[in-house]
């Protein structure tokens, strides 16, 4: 029984305690940590109202994000008393200073952290106006929001946000941000198109991008919209944005796919043959030939054996995160089921 | 606030500052940099709501007990975890609870408000460095901070057993 007195640590709960948080650490974050140059991460909540189709207006949900990653936030409570501590220097009877710990904190709860792998397109659909050009007359109110200004308030890693704001080629105008109608977007393709045939620029191999530029000056497309629409199509290995700009042709090719269906085919449905001739005719004559369905698989379907449709991606998009999300919240919602049941 | 920045601590886990060891009264494997450490207890613990005790009325903290790790020494080689399975937290003169040292499945953040001054100026405020800081001392930005990388927890989870207080009166 002696053995208290013996390299005993005096322990005290300290009158001054402090706000703390304790976080879940999953390995992603320990390998940031570790390394030699920590990024500085970002905790977000959405501001904006959830886009429609999340079934119920539940609070907005925290996320903590790196650069390339998301993480949401699950507040989970215990009833233990969780305490952080930290060494104290107490006199002892007026001689040595004993050293002792003192709990600093109270912890309640802890913060898990749970990969989530979104869409930013349905978040940016909500909040980008639309850019359409029709008749040549400019439709577009802007909303005076800059893109970054805009991703701070969408849940998602930076990461995740840019590949959305690319598969929309959204781009910025007069400091406000939006997003081309698939029209306008079939319509400036048509034009590169048909200015690289009448200047000879072959589009699949390396180019002088102003020469494009000027080709189709004329038509008063914004030259930050042209540049998100190349930057979407380069091949790979290039860094978009320099003198020279080549285009990737199996990019083009299933883009230009998915924009011709997506304006041709309406609800009433496409002839397949028609839809692949008026995708032909949109492409540069060396690339026809890779105009088959096999290019845009996963994007279209087959009402019936001759017709094709859409696959209408605003649907999908906005479906899955609320179906996930309709899924976890009424998963870890135990004692509303049970509250469910005994009503009935 | 839509985005609050996070800053992760700027000392890799690995390099653990060797210098406060003998500060801190804590085995060096549950140290870390800051002197951070987590203690859970399965339960609560009423300490007397009396703030300042009148023997010391100037103490800032409130004397629960002690911690001991009785199967413990200093020289122990670092791969013998067998004193981890052994902890003895005694409160006050006549209860004792027994629990263990575990290694964290996933460690965790000590997450708090970042600061944005200087660290070693907020320490010795009476110094002149305090004097000359005064204008922007303690801006609590809305900014947050992981302060400290905590591996492993010293949790009680049973209940507490009576002991004899004479032993310590002595």
């Amino acid at each position: 029984m002696a053995a208290q007195d013996e390299g005993a640590i005096p322990f005290s709960i300290a009158h001054d305690q402090q706000q703390f948080r304790l976080l879940e650490l999953p390995p992603a974050l320990l390998d940031l940590i570790a390394s030699p140059d920590p990024p500085v991460l970002s905790i977000k909540s959405q501001a904006a109202p959830i886009p429609a189709g999340t079934p119920s207006s539940k609070p907005a949900y925290a996320v903590l994000c790196t650069s390339n990653k998301t993480f949401q936030l699950r507040q989970v409570q215990t009833s233990n008393s969780v305490f952080v501590t930290q060494p104290v220097y107490k006199a002892q009877d007026d001689d040595i200073a004993l050293p002792g710990l003192a709990a600093i904190a109270t912890c309640t709860a802890t913060l898990e952290l749970h990969p989530v792998v979104g869409s930013a397109i349905p978040y940016l659909k909500s909040v980008l106006p639309v850019y359409d050009i029709s008749e040549d007359i400019t439709n577009a109110v802007g909303n005076s929001q800059s893109k970054s200004r805009l991703f701070l308030d969408i849940p998602l890693s930076d990461d995740e946000c840019e590949a959305g704001w690319q598969e929309l080629v959204a781009f910025e105008l007069d400091s406000s941000s939006f997003r081309p109608s698939a029209k306008t977007l079939l319509q400036i393709w048509q034009s590169i198109n048909a200015a690289a045939l009448a200047e000879g620029i072959s589009l699949g191999s390396q180019f002088l991008t102003e020469n494009l530029h000027k080709a189709i000056e004329d038509e008063g497309y914004p030259p930050s919209l042209l540049n998100s629409l190349l930057g979407g199509l380069v091949a790979e290995d290039e860094s978009f944005i320099s003198a020279w700009t080549c285009l990737d042709a199996k990019k083009c090719v299933r883009w230009v796919g998915k924009i011709v269906l997506e304006v041709k085919g309406g609800n009433s449905g496409l002839l397949t043959a028609d839809f692949l001739d008026a995708w032909k005719d949109c492409l540069p004559e060396a690339w026809r030939e890779e105009a088959e369905l096999e290019a845009i698989h996963g994007s279209y379907v087959l009402p019936t054996s001759t017709t094709i449709a859409s696959k209408g991606d605003l649907e999908n998009n906005e479906k899955e995160p609320s179906e996930s999300s309709a899924k976890t919240a009424s998963s870890r919602k135990w004692h509303e089921k049970f509250a469910r049941a005994r009503r009935r | 606030m839509p985005s609050i920045p996070l800053y992760l601590p700027n000392l890799p886990a690995s390099e653990i500052d060797r210098s406060g060891i003998t500060l801190n009264p804590l085995p060096r494997l549950l140290q870390t940099p800051g002197g951070r450490a987590i203690l859970e207890i399965q339960g609560t613990i009423h300490a007397p709501a009396l703030a300042n005790s009148p023997e010391a009325p100037e103490s800032t903290e409130t004397p629960i007990g002690n911690l001991v790790f009785p199967l413990y020494s200093e020289g122990m080689r670092e791969d013998d975890t067998q004193w981890m399975k052994r902890v003895y937290l005694y409160i006050g003169k006549h209860q004792r609870l027994t629990g263990e040292v575990k290694k964290l499945a996933k460690p965790l953040g000590v997450l708090g408000r970042r600061i944005r001054d200087n660290m070693e100026d907020m320490e010795g405020v009476e110094g002149p460095g305090g004097v000359e800081n005064e204008p922007v001392e303690r801006k609590d930005g809305d900014e947050l901070e992981i302060l400290e990388v905590v591996r492993y927890k010293i949790i009680f989870s049973t209940r507490p057993e009576p002991v004899g207080g004479e032993v310590l009166v002595s």
